[in-house]
């Protein structure tokens, strides 16, 4: 229930300005351990505001779509739904020049399947991405721990599409009088799709974001579903029914408001990102990989057990180093 | 000792033949096995010694050097299969002796002949009337014989894991002496360093090996056993059927009377219809009906139809709050801030 749940008490805002305070302070957080030793100014150029990354984060979620839309077996919708909002909580808290977003995309999207108990192998799985199939699998394997840890391990996600059944059914037995409710359904499923890409999930519950689409998608087709809710879902709390039509407004807002980025923008905001991003964490790199080795070295050593991992000359000049030091 | 077993009717004795085997009969005489093949290959025969008639599968191979002990063993065994009661089944110590005299009188007069019609008139007897405690007593005679098994096998599964865990110990030693060997001729092949401190280094290494050694040989031997107990002390297989050895829990007398009490739901939003009521407002014509195999499984169309409805009216009161974790620390420290401007 979502009025019970981890995501009513520990993942929820005021408004806009609230989630974009959080994103700031991520923001801030990254480019004040990464930038130290630069100006303002420079780190200005260097690093991406909190605007750029958003509009990084709204293209990746459009990607993630688009992942999910081509994913075979068939996806169904409230796992990508899951998957959205887990990409959300992570890029609240954390910055996106932090940790690479396609790595997390995947990431997001298997543990969801995993969540949501739709069942796919992890070959399966990578079968439907491109490129090196099993360097995709280590990378999701390596993030899967660093994202439950992230959401603080509260996986449960309530979407807004089991409340749309439930209103849908609600509205085909006691409002009889509106016909065949489901004329609102293409309209319905547009809104939902957009509202993923708002903020409004993480502001208000799924019962409420279901309720606007049908509103949305009933004065679209010039239908008024108002004395549905005044009469009979609302008919002994007037004022919170004032509450329920503020927040009903303020979520189509929100999703009208909700604009693709440009492609060309993205691209230049992707370049900045490259050479900005924290190289600990972006398997591209070559620190990355180094650091790798060197651990996987380690553990071959140990092994043996009495032997070194230094090489000789390693040793011989820690020597050399040690007689000189005894010279002086 | 040799001599002493010969066979009455051919004479021949173990030295001669080391092969002889002395088989004997129901009557208490001894006969060699080619004795026997040969009185039964002329049909049922008689007993050379007594004349009573014999059987070829009364013919036992005897177990001990008299034939009459291993007469009196065979129908001893025979009677105590039927009187098999214990001590537990006697009131008092008395009856007991009495019941154990008169197996005895049973068996000797049987062994010894005397008196046969009654003895075996006593023995009918008995069986009558005492069929179903035999019956119980041989049931739990059984269990006991497989409990023994059972305890003979534990053990010499003990043994042998033991004997495999040394025996384990001993090659890895061998492996590890190998492998130290190895090391020592590439190092001495391919490093730059000086022999002597290799090999210095090398026989210090052996010789912290040697060290570890016993203290590892010592955890292997008391490393994975197949144990017979559950970590909590309970017994694996059946002789964890002893539960009379538990004590029962000890009651508590005054305690006071546990009292359901309903869960409440606070649904946040205006409260769904209960799941009782949902047949009766006609909300199952719209939704899809359960098929067979569904409803078979216990799946009913309320289900679902109450859970959609109770998501869909769950929340709908709900109004924005700041509940993530930066916006909390953010709220408590801005209000920590107004109170110190209040205070100056």
């Amino acid at each position: 229930m979502f009025a019970t749940s981890t995501q009513r008490h520990f993942w929820m805002f005021k408004d806009e300005t609230d989630v974009s305070n959080a994103r700031l302070s991520a923001n801030i957080k990254y480019i004040s351990s990464r930038g130290r030793n630069m100006t303002v100014a420079e780190r200005e150029t260097h690093f991406l505001n909190v605007v750029e990354e958003k509009s990084l984060i709204m293209s990746y979620e459009y990607q993630l779509r688009d992942f999910c839309r081509k994913f075979h077996p068939p996806m169904p919708r409230y796992v990508v739904g899951t998957a959205l909002h887990y990409l959300k909580r992570f890029y609240v808290n954390n910055s996106v020049m932090d940790y690479p977003p396609k790595e997390i995309l995947v990431t997001c999207v298997y543990l969801a399947c995993k969540v949501e108990e739709f069942n796919v192998s992890m070959d399966q799985f990578v079968g439907n991405l491109k490129g090196d199939r099993e360097k995709a699998a280590t990378i999701i394997l390596n993030n899967e721990l660093l994202l439950m840890q992230q959401l603080d391990y509260q996986l449960t996600v309530h979407n807004p599409f089991r409340p749309l059944e439930g209103l849908m059914i609600d509205m085909k037995t006691r409002f009889p009088t509106f016909s065949d409710p489901e004329r609102l359904r293409p309209g319905i499923d547009e809104f939902l799709e957009q509202v993923f890409y708002s903020d409004a999930i993480l502001i208000y519950a799924p019962s409420q974001i279901s309720l606007a689409a049908i509103i949305h998608s009933a004065s679209t087709s010039k239908e008024n579903v108002d004395e549905y809710i005044t009469k009979i879902l609302f008919s002994e709390d007037q004022k919170r029914l004032l509450n329920l039509i503020e927040a009903v407004k303020k979520i189509r807002v929100m999703v009208r408001n909700v604009q693709l980025p440009h492609r060309d923008t993205i691209k230049a905001l992707e370049k900045k990102l490259v050479v900005c991003c924290n190289p600990d964490n972006n398997s591209e790199s070559p620190a990355f990989k180094k650091r790798m080795k060197q651990s996987f070295d380690d553990e071959e050593s140990f092994e043996d057990g009495q032997y070194p991992s230094a090489s000789s000359d390693q040793v011989r000049s820690m020597l050399m180093g040690l007689s000189e030091m005894g010279k002086i | 000792m040799d001599d002493y077993q010969t066979c009455p009717k051919c004479k021949t004795t173990k030295y001669r033949n080391p092969a002889m085997i002395l088989m004997v009969n129901a009557c208490g005489h001894a006969l060699c096995e080619s004795c026997v093949e040969l009185l039964f290959a002329k049909g049922s025969g008689a007993c050379p010694e007594c004349k009573c008639p014999l059987r070829r599968n009364n013919f036992r191979i005897q177990l001990f050097e008299d034939p009459a002990v291993d007469k009196e063993v065979d129908i001893r065994k025979r009677i105590l299969k039927e009187f098999n009661k214990r001590q537990e089944d006697f009131p008092t110590l008395r009856e007991y002796n009495d019941y154990l005299e008169e197996v005895e009188t049973i068996i000797f007069n049987l062994v010894f002949d005397i008196d046969p019609t009654n003895t075996n008139k006593m023995i009918d007897n008995y069986k009558k009337e005492n069929k179903d405690i035999t019956q119980k007593n041989r049931n739990r005679q059984s269990q006991e014989e497989m409990e023994l098994e059972e305890l003979l096998e534990a053990e010499k599964n003990q043994q042998c894991e033991k004997a495999n865990l040394y025996v384990n110990a001993e090659l890895e030693e061998k492996k590890q002496k190998h492998k130290a060997r190895e090391k020592l001729i590439d190092e001495l092949m391919f490093s730059d360093a000086d022999a002597k401190s290799i090999v210095a280094s090398h026989v210090q290494a052996t010789a912290a090996l040697a060290k570890e050694q016993p203290k590892a040989a010592v955890q292997a031997g008391s490393g994975v056993v197949k144990s017979s107990k559950f970590s909590s002390g309970i017994q694996i297989g059946l002789r964890g059927q002893h539960t009379n050895s538990f004590l029962p829990i000890p009651k508590q007398e005054d305690l006071p009377l546990y009292r359901y009490t309903a869960p409440i739901f606070d649904y946040d939003g205006p409260p769904p219809p209960s799941i009782e009521m949902l047949g009766k407002l006609n909300y199952f014509a719209n939704i899809r009906a359960a098929n067979i195999t569904e409803r078979a499984g216990g799946y009913t169309e309320a289900m679902s139809c109450c859970r959609a409805l109770q998501e869909a009216m769950g929340g709908l009161f709900y109004s924005p709050q700041s509940t993530h974790k930066t916006a909390v620390l953010a709220t408590i420290s801005s209000t920590q801030d107004t109170d110190d401007m209040e205070t100056t």
